[in-house]
């Protein structure tokens, strides 16, 4: 417990730097919860964030291409280029609700799944005329393929030499209000993303309508909601190599 | 301190226009922080192309959500630049291998611009700011500085200083609290 300002002071101002970690971190959120409505914390907090945001103008200012502002307003009035909907048929999504109710989780589960929804989406699409009037018809040639990594499970079904892939996953957690997932097709050292997507009660199901031709590999990585069109961190999940 | 006044409250009356979906308003707020954010961004993530993405989501943030600046608790160029520290902070913390592959182009680039950057400052935007803010990092005692530089300007946490260093946790954060103890006297409790 941290009886005084002097503490939470010491604290507020490594926070406000950044560099607050470890137990400190959560000895500041004590501290500043046992001071409840506290002005004086509010204070020291506001000061020190001013403080630290004035900081950076010591440096040197960079040149930016102003044509960014327009860029960025841009991205914002069409979010739905940016971030993948949920694919819509909502059988795939029954039924790994209805999978993970069960609580069956094993990896063949998980792709007869995504192999059955691929079907159904890939139908559905073919037939609403997403995809043209090619008519891709369920058969058996789809591919699924599994993602390693430290996240959830996810397996995608694709159908090769087709556009577009279904991503089904379940046990993700939630990456933040801030962040989402997003999935990548890996080109070599290139990565071009397929999009974003968050987790509806830790669980993914979403079409990526994308050219899969010159993929290698597929990746999911955290990234800011913004949907950034180069990964700012490392994968959290890569697929296993894609068939040509 | 009636021109920072003014420039505050321009800043102000941008944010009031981009709340009301006003695209020159966010154009001019962009070109006004925009240099030093990606300044900032790149300083930390020591990439450029990760600097401009931090600039942009940081832009991006502010476009989709401008009440989320509350004019109680700070300037706008403070918040802003904040956002931006963490989120290149945020990046560097889960991903340092990117500025170990990158230090040794990027210390290249800053020397290059530190040999610029006097009479550069003379001529751009908010040359009136950089001056204060280095005159009061100038002010602070070496140890203080140094701390105050490696958890800023570099991204490392207090413990990540410690193990660089070999001071003892407890030095490292009560040197911060002195130097920023000092930094606040200078730059907000004593504004000109």
């Amino acid at each position: 417990m941290i009886r005084d300002h002097a503490e939470i002071e010491e604290l507020l101002a490594v926070r406000s730097l950044g560099g607050l970690d470890g137990d400190d971190v959560e000895r500041l959120e004590r501290g500043l919860a046992s001071h409840g409505d506290c002005e004086e914390c509010r204070r020291l907090a506001d000061e020190y964030d001013e403080t630290a945001g004035r900081l950076g103008f010591a440096l040197e200012e960079m040149p930016v291409d102003p044509g960014q502002a327009d860029e960025i307003l841009r991205r914002a009035s069409h979010p739905a280029s940016q971030e993948l909907a949920p694919a819509a048929p909502l059988a795939p999504v029954d039924e790994l609700r209805a999978r993970r109710s069960r609580r069956a989780r094993a990896w063949p589960a998980l792709v007869a799944a995504a192999a059955v929804a691929v079907v159904l989406v890939i139908s559905a699409v073919a037939i609403f005329g997403s995809l043209g009037s090619t008519g891709i018809q369920a058969s058996t040639d789809q591919t699924v393929v599994s993602f390693s990594g430290d996240a959830g499970e996810l397996a995608m079904a694709y159908q090769p030499g087709k556009p577009g892939a279904l991503f089904v996953g379940s046990d993700f957690t939630d990456p933040g209000s801030d962040k989402v997932y997003e999935i990548w097709m890996l080109q070599g050292e290139t990565a071009v993303s397929g999009g974003c997507v968050r987790p509806h009660d830790g669980s993914i199901v979403v079409f990526v309508d994308a050219d899969l031709a010159d993929a290698d590999r597929m990746a999911v990585t955290v990234e800011p909601d913004s949907c950034p069109s180069q990964p700012t961190s490392a994968p959290i999940l890569i697929s296993d190599p894609l068939v040509a | 301190m009636e021109a920072i006044d003014l420039a505050e409250a321009r800043d102000r009356e941008l944010v009031q226009g981009i709340r009301r979906r006003d695209e020159e308003a966010f154009r001019g707020l962009f070109g006004r922080y925009a240099p030093s954010a990606k300044s900032l961004a790149m300083r930390v993530v020591r990439q450029s192309h990760l600097a401009e993405e931090i600039v942009q989501e940081a832009f991006m943030a502010l476009w989709r959500n401008p009440a989320a600046y509350d004019d109680q608790r700070g300037s706008v160029k403070s918040w802003l630049m904040g956002m931006v520290h963490h989120r290149a902070v945020d990046l560097v913390r889960r991903e340092e291998s990117y500025r170990r592959r990158a230090e040794k182009t990027a210390h290249q680039v800053m020397d290059l611009e530190s040999d610029h950057a006097d009479e550069v400052v003379e001529q751009i935007g908010l040359p009136d700011e950089r001056r204060r803010v280095r005159a009061a990092l100038d002010e602070l005692p070496g140890p203080q500085r140094e701390v105050l530089e490696r958890m800023y300007f570099d991204g490392m946490s207090q413990s990540q200083i410690s193990e660089a260093t070999g001071l003892p946790l407890g030095t490292v954060k009560s040197r911060t609290l002195l130097g920023m103890r000092r930094l606040r006297a200078a730059l907000i409790q004593e504004e000109p």
